[in-house]
C-alpha cells in the first residue's frame, strides 16, 4: 500500500453504520437481560420485559454451565469445529485449486465442479438416515464421523469460494515459480496457498458458523456415545411443555463468545489480503 | 481422434489433488442421496418394513395441496430474500470496507445475528412482533402494526423474511468483504484521479471485479433461502393456518418426525432437481455477465 | 511420484485421523448383565436418576442404565436404523407406539406378572392403539397424564365462582367472569399443538372413543362425529384473548400465571412451567364439561409413559427384573411425586393436589384417551384445527370437516387398506 488514503475518516458513514447497529443491539439487549433474570421475573408486559433484572447476579450463568457440563461440551464443540475447519481449508483449497486451474480448459474438471457444487442443494433430511447407517457401518458414529461429515457438507460452498477466488489470482504467479523449477504441488504449497489467506479466513468463518450451532448432525450421528456438544447440551433447557429461557439465554451467550472472538481474529486476516500486493508483481 | 497423449506430470498432480475430494464427496453425499432416493419409491416410515409403491409418491406430490403451497411460500420467500440480502450485504460490505472508525467493532456487531441460536431468535422476535410492535402501533396509531404480523396468514411470511434477511446478511457480507479485498487499491485511486464519482467507480471498476463474488453470493443466498428451515422452526412452526410451511420444513417434519419418509424423500428429490436447475441458470447468467464486463 | 504422494497425504490425513478419534468405549462388565433403558421424557430425568440409583444399589447381577435424551424419538429412530437397540424403551401411548408395534419391534411380555397390575381402563387404551388385533401383550402402561381445564383457585374463591358441571354452566361461568372484567380463558394457539388440548377434551366427551378406527373400517365419518366438537371449539374463542394465534404456549403460561385469565384449557403437564413464573400460585383443575349432562362427561387421560421390551433384547429375565422393580409401589411413587402424574397401575398412591378436581373421574375410571394419539403426526391435525379456527367464513365447519375426512383417507390409505383387508379376511 502507498501512503494514506486520499480522504480521512468517513464520519457520515461511521455514524450511519453505528445507528444501524441498533437492529442488532436491541435483540442482544433483550437476550442479556433475560439471561440475568429469574423465571419469576418473566412477563408479557412490554415495559416489564425491557426492564433491568432485579439483580445482576451471575447465578444463571453458573447454573447453565453446570446443566450443560460446560467445559466438556465446549471441549467437544471446539475439537469438532477446529478439526473440521483445518480439514476444510486443506482439502477444499487443494480441490478448489485443481478445479479452478483446469475447468476452463478441461471438460472433466468443469463437470466435477458442477457435480460437487450441486451437492449443496441436497436437503439434509434425505441424507440423514442413509448417513446414520453408513457411519455406523464404518464405525464412525462418533465425533470423528461428525467431523468428516462437516468436511463433506461444506465442500460445495468452499470449493465454489476457492475457485471463485482463484479467478483473481493471475496464472503468472505459479508460472513464475514453475520456471524456477518448482513442481505444481510445490508451487501450490509455497505460492498459491499462502496467497489464498483471506479466503482461508472466510472459509474458516463460514465453516465455523455452520458447525458451531449445528444440532442435527451430532444429534443423529453421536447419540449414544456419551459425548455431547454445546448445542446438544443446550437442548436440556427446552422440553415440549416448558422452556427455561433464562438459563438457556445465559448458556447461549456463553457459547457465543468463542465464535465471536474467532470471527474477529479471522477478519484481521481477511483485511489487507493478497490483491494489493499480488497484481503489482 | 488423436491418440491419447501421455499425461504430463502437471496433469497427474492435478488428478491426484482432485481424486480424494471426489471420492469423499461421492461416499458421503452422492451415495446417501442415491440410497435416500431409492426410498422415494416406497412407503417407508423410517423404520420397520415397507412396500414398493412405484411412482405413487411422485404422482402424489403434484396433487398434494400442502406441497404445492410450500413451494409457493418458499419461492416467494427466496426471491424477495435473495434481492434484499444481496443489496443489503453488498452495501454493508462496502460500508465496512470504507475508511470508517470502529471497523473491527462494527464488523463484529453485524456478524452477531448469524450466530444467535434459534431459541433466542424465536423468543426475541416473537416478543417483538407479538408485544412490542403492536404496543408501538397502538401508541402511534398505526393500524397495520396493531396485530402481530406473525398471526396473520397474509403477512406472516414477511415477518419470517425480516428475520431471515437479518440473519443471512451477515454471511453474504463476509463473502463480499473478502471479495472487496481482491480489488486492488490502485483501481480506486486511478478512478479518483480521473475524477470519477463514487457511483461510477463502483459501477465501472469495483463491480466488475466483484462479479465472481456476486455470482457466488447469489447462488449461496438463493440456496440458503430456498432451504429456509431454522427461522420457520423458531418463529412460526409453519403457521398461522399453515401459511409458512417451507419445503425443507415439510420434508423434515413429515419425513423425520412423521411417518412419511418415503413420500418426503420423493419431495426432496424433486426439490433437489428444482434448485439445481435454478442454480445452473443463475450461474450461466452471471458468468455471461462476468465475461461481458 | 508427487501425484501419488499428494493423494496419499490427503487421504492419510483425513481418514485415520477420523478413525483414531473414534476409539470406541465398549465396556463389558464381567458377568453383570447390563440393561439399557431409553425413555422419552427428558423432563423426568431427575426421577429416573433416582430410580436407576435405587435399582443398582439393590441388584448385583443386573445393572440398569437409564437414558433420558432430548429429542428422544429422533434418537430412537436413528438408533433403530443403526440396529443399535436398547433393551427397554419408555415411550408414550401414541401413534409412534402403534407404528413401532406394527413394525414388529417389541417383544411379547404377556408372561410378565406385573401386567396384571395395570388398571383395565389403560389396558383398553393400549389395545385401542393396535392397528390390527394382536396376540400377546407388548407394553406395560406406567403413568398417565390428563387434560381438561386448569383454573386459578384463589381467583375462583375470591369471586365465589363454582366449578361448572355442564356445557351451559361452563358458558354461563365464562360470561360471568367476563362481566366482572376478567378474561375467562387464555389460548396459546400460535403453537399449534395447544389447539389440540381443548380439542381432545371436547372430542373425548362428544365423539366415540374409537372414532378413528371406526373411520378406518368405514363405519362412520369425521364429518358426522366431530361436528359438535368443531362448533364448540369456535364458541370457546369468544372467551379468550383477541387474536389468540399471536400468542405462544409460553405466553399463555405466563399470562395465566400472572392472573391475566381465570382458566387455561391445557393439561396438568403445563403446571411446572406456570409455577416457574409464579411459584406461589394455587392451581387446581376440572374435567372439561363438554356435555349438557354431567354423567356424559369423560376425563381426557392417556398413557404418557409405558415400557416396551425390544424384540432384540437378549436378556429377557434381566429385563423383567427391571420391569418388576419399576412396578414396585415406592418406585412408582418416586415418579408420581416428581412429575404430577397418574399411575396406570393399581395400588395405594398419593396423587398430586392439582388433580383434586379430577379425582372422582380418575378413581372411577371415567377416562378416555386423547384422540390425537390416533392421528398420524404428518397429517398435522393441530395445524388444521388452527386453520379452521382462523377461518371466519360461514361454512368454516363444513370446510374443515370435509378436509378432515379427505386428508384422513389420504394420509392413512395404506393403513385403511390393511384394516379392510384384515376385516375381509376375518369375515370370510
Amino acid at each position: 500500500m502507498k501512503k494514506k488514503g486520499v480522504k480521512g475518516t468517513n464520519w457520515v458513514l461511521t455514524v450511519i453504520l453505528l445507528i444501524c447497529c441498533l437492529t442488532v443491539f436491541f435483540p442482544l439487549y433483550m437476550t442479556v437481560i433475560i439471561a440475568f433474570k429469574q423465571p419469576s421475573e418473566m412477563t408479557n408486559n412490554v415495559a416489564g420485559a425491557l426492564a433491568f433484572p432485579s439483580s445482576w447476579s451471575f447465578s444463571n450463568f453458573a447454573e447453565a454451565m453446570e446443566v450443560t457440563d460446560f467445559w466438556h461440551s465446549l471441549g467437544n464443540s471446539l475439537l469438532i469445529t477446529v478439526i473440521a475447519i483445518a480439514g476444510a481449508i486443506i482439502l477444499h483449497s487443494i480441490g478448489g485449486y485443481a478445479i479452478g486451474r483446469n475447468m476452463t480448459k478441461k471438460k472433466g474438471y468443469r463437470w466435477i465442479y458442477y457435480y460437487i457444487v450441486s451437492g449443496m442443494f441436497v436437503p439434509f433430511a434425505i441424507l440423514m438416515m442413509p448417513l446414520v447407517k453408513q457411519t455406523a457401518q464404518l464405525g464412525i458414529a462418533n465425533r470423528a464421523g461428525v467431523i468428516l461429515l462437516y468436511i463433506v457438507f461444506y465442500m460445495p460452498i468452499n470449493i465454489m469460494l476457492y475457485t471463485g477466488y482463484l479467478k483473481n489470482i493471475p496464472l503468472a504467479m505459479e508460472e513464475a515459480a514453475e520456471i524456477d523449477g518448482a513442481t505444481t504441488w510445490v508451487a501450490f504449497k509455497k505460492v498459491i496457498f499462502p496467497m489464498m489467506k483471506p479466503m482461508h479466513a472466510t472459509v474458516a468463518v463460514l465453516t465455523a458458523l455452520g458447525t458451531w450451532n449445528d444440532v442435527m448432525t451430532p444429534l443423529v450421528i453421536m447419540s449414544g456415545t456419551g459425548q455431547t456438544t454445546l448445542p446438544l447440551a443446550q437442548l436440556n433447557f427446552q422440553t415440549q411443555f416448558g422452556t427455561n429461557y433464562n438459563l438457556a439465554f445465559a448458556s447461549y451467550l456463553l457459547a457465543l463468545i468463542p465464535i465471536l472472538i474467532f470471527y474477529v481474529v479471522c477478519q484481521k486476516q481477511i483485511i489487507g489480503g493478497i490483491a494489493n500486493g499480488a497484481v503489482k508483481g | 481422434m488423436k491418440t491419447k497423449k501421455a499425461m504430463s506430470h502437471k496433469d497427474k498432480t492435478f488428478l491426484a489433488m482432485i481424486i480424494p475430494v471426489v471420492v469423499l464427496f461421492f461416499a458421503f453425499n452422492t451415495l446417501p442421496l442415491i440410497k435416500g432416493a431409492i426410498y422415494s419409491f416406497t412407503n417407508y416410515r423410517g423404520y420397520g418394513s415397507y412396500d414398493w409403491v412405484g411412482f405413487r409418491n411422485y404422482i402424489d406430490l403434484f396433487t398434494d395441496i400442502r406441497v404445492g403451497n410450500s413451494y409457493l411460500f418458499t419461492f416467494k420467500y427466496a426471491i424477495a430474500g435473495t434481492i434484499l440480502v444481496n443489496v443489503l450485504s453488498l452495501m454493508l460490505a462496502i460500508g465496512l470496507c470504507s475508511k470508517i472508525r470502529c471497523k473491527s467493532f462494527l464488523r463484529g456487531v453485524y456478524f452477531v445475528p448469524n450466530i444467535l441460536g434459534g431459541l433466542i431468535v424465536g423468543y426475541i422476535f416473537s416478543f417483538i412482533f407479538t408485544y412490542i410492535l403492536p404496543a408501538a402501533g397502538e401508541a402511534l396509531n398505526i393500524g397495520f402494526l396493531q396485530n402481530s404480523i406473525l398471526a396473520d396468514e397474509r403477512y406472516a411470511w414477511i415477518g419470517v423474511l425480516i428475520v431471515g434477511v437479518w440473519q443471512a446478511a451477515a454471511m453474504n457480507t463476509i463473502i463480499y468483504i473478502s471479495g472487496i479485498q481482491t480489488v486492488p487499491a490502485d483501481i480506486y485511486e486511478a478512478g479518483m484521479i480521473d475524477g470519477a464519482n463514487a457511483w461510477q467507480t463502483f459501477r465501472k471498476l469495483t463491480l466488475p471485479m466483484l462479479m465472481p463474488f456476486v455470482s457466488i453470493n447469489l447462488v449461496l443466498s438463493t440456496k440458503n433461502l430456498l432451504m429456509v428451515f431454522d427461522q420457520i422452526m423458531s418463529l412460526t412452526k409453519g403457521g398461522p393456518a399453515q401459511s409458512t410451511e417451507s419445503i425443507s420444513y415439510l420434508i423434515y417434519k413429515n419425513g423425520m418426525d412423521g411417518g412419511q419418509f418415503g413420500f418426503q424423500s420423493a419431495n426432496a428429490v424433486l426439490f433437489f432437481v428444482v434448485i439445481v436447475t435454478i442454480s445452473i441458470i443463475q450461474m450461466k447468467l452471471t458468468s455471461r455477465k462476468e465475461e461481458q464486463l | 511420484m508427487n501425484a501419488k504422494k499428494t493423494t496419499a497425504l490427503v487421504l492419510a490425513a483425513i481418514i485415520p485421523a477420523a478413525l483414531a478419534l473414534s476409539g470406541c468405549s465398549d465396556t463389558k462388565s464381567g458377568d453383570v448383565t447390563v440393561i439399557e433403558l431409553v425413555q422419552y421424557k427428558p423432563e423426568a430425568v431427575a426421577a429416573f436418576e433416582k430410580i436407576e440409583q435405587r435399582f443398582n444399589e439393590t441388584h448385583d447381577d443386573v445393572q440398569l442404565r437409564i437414558e433420558s435424551p432430548n429429542e428422544a424419538m429422533t434418537i430412537l429412530k436413528t438408533r433403530f436404523i443403526r440396529e443399535d437397540y436398547p433393551d427397554i424403551v419408555g415411550i408414550g401411548g401414541d401413534i409412534n407406539y402403534s407404528n413401532f408395534l406394527d413394525s414388529d419391534m417389541f417383544m411379547d411380555i404377556s408372561d410378565f406378572e406385573g401386567i396384571s397390575k395395570v388398571k383395565p381402563v389403560y389396558t383398553e387404551m393400549e389395545n385401542a392403539l393396535h392397528f390390527l388385533p394382536v396376540d400377546g401383550v407388548y407394553s406395560l402402561p406406567y403413568v398417565a397424564n390428563c387434560a381438561g381445564i386448569l383454573y386459578n383457585k384463589d381467583m375462583f374463591e375470591e369471586h365465589g365462582w363454582t366449578i361448572p358441571q355442564t356445557w351451559s354452566e361452563f358458558i354461563e361461568l365464562c360470561e360471568q367472569i367476563q362481566t366482572e372484567g376478567i378474561q375467562p380463558l387464555y389460548f396459546g394457539y400460535k403453537d399449534v399443538w395447544t389447539c389440540l388440548s381443548p380439542w381432545n377434551s371436547l372430542a373425548v366427551a362428544l365423539a366415540p372413543a374409537d372414532t378413528c378406527s371406526m373411520v378406518n373400517s368405514g363405519e362412520t365419518t369425521f364429518s358426522k362425529e366431530y361436528r359438535e366438537t368443531a362448533e364448540k371449539m369456535q364458541t370457546l374463542l369468544e372467551y379468550g384473548e383477541p387474536n389468540p394465534y399471536a400468542y405462544s404456549y409460553n405466553d399463555a403460561c405466563t399470562a395465566f400465571a400472572r392472573g391475566e385469565s381465570a382458566m387455561f384449557t391445557i393439561g396438568s403437564y403445563a403446571v411446572p412451567q406456570i409455577k416457574s413464573v409464579n411459584p406461589d400460585m394455587n392451581i387446581d383443575s376440572f374435567t372439561f364439561p363438554a356435555n349438557e349432562n354431567e354423567s356424559d362427561n369423560v376425563l381426557t387421560s392417556g398413557i404418557d409413559l409405558q415400557f416396551c421390551v425390544m424384540s432384540e433384547c437378549e436378556n429377557k429375565e434381566a429385563a423383567y427384573e427391571v420391569l418388576s422393580f419399576l412396578c414396585e409401589e415406592e418406585t412408582v411413587q418416586i415418579y408420581l411425586d416428581d412429575q404430577n402424574a397418574i399411575p396406570c397401575l393399581e395400588g395405594d398412591f398419593t396423587l398430586p393436589s392439582m388433580l383434586d378436581g379430577m379425582r372422582s373421574y380418575i378413581d372411577s375410571g371415567r377416562m378416555s384417551d386423547f384422540h390425537d394419539h390416533h392421528y398420524p403426526s404428518e397429517m398435522s391435525v393441530d395445524a388444521m384445527v388452527q386453520t379452521f379456527l382462523m377461518d371466519k367464513s360461514e361454512n368454516a365447519v363444513d370446510t374443515f370437516l370435509t378436509r378432515f375426512d379427505t386428508e384422513w383417507v389420504r394420509y392413512n390409505r395404506d393403513l385403511i387398506k390393511k384394516v379392510r383387508d384384515y376385516e375381509k379376511g376375518a369375515s370370510e
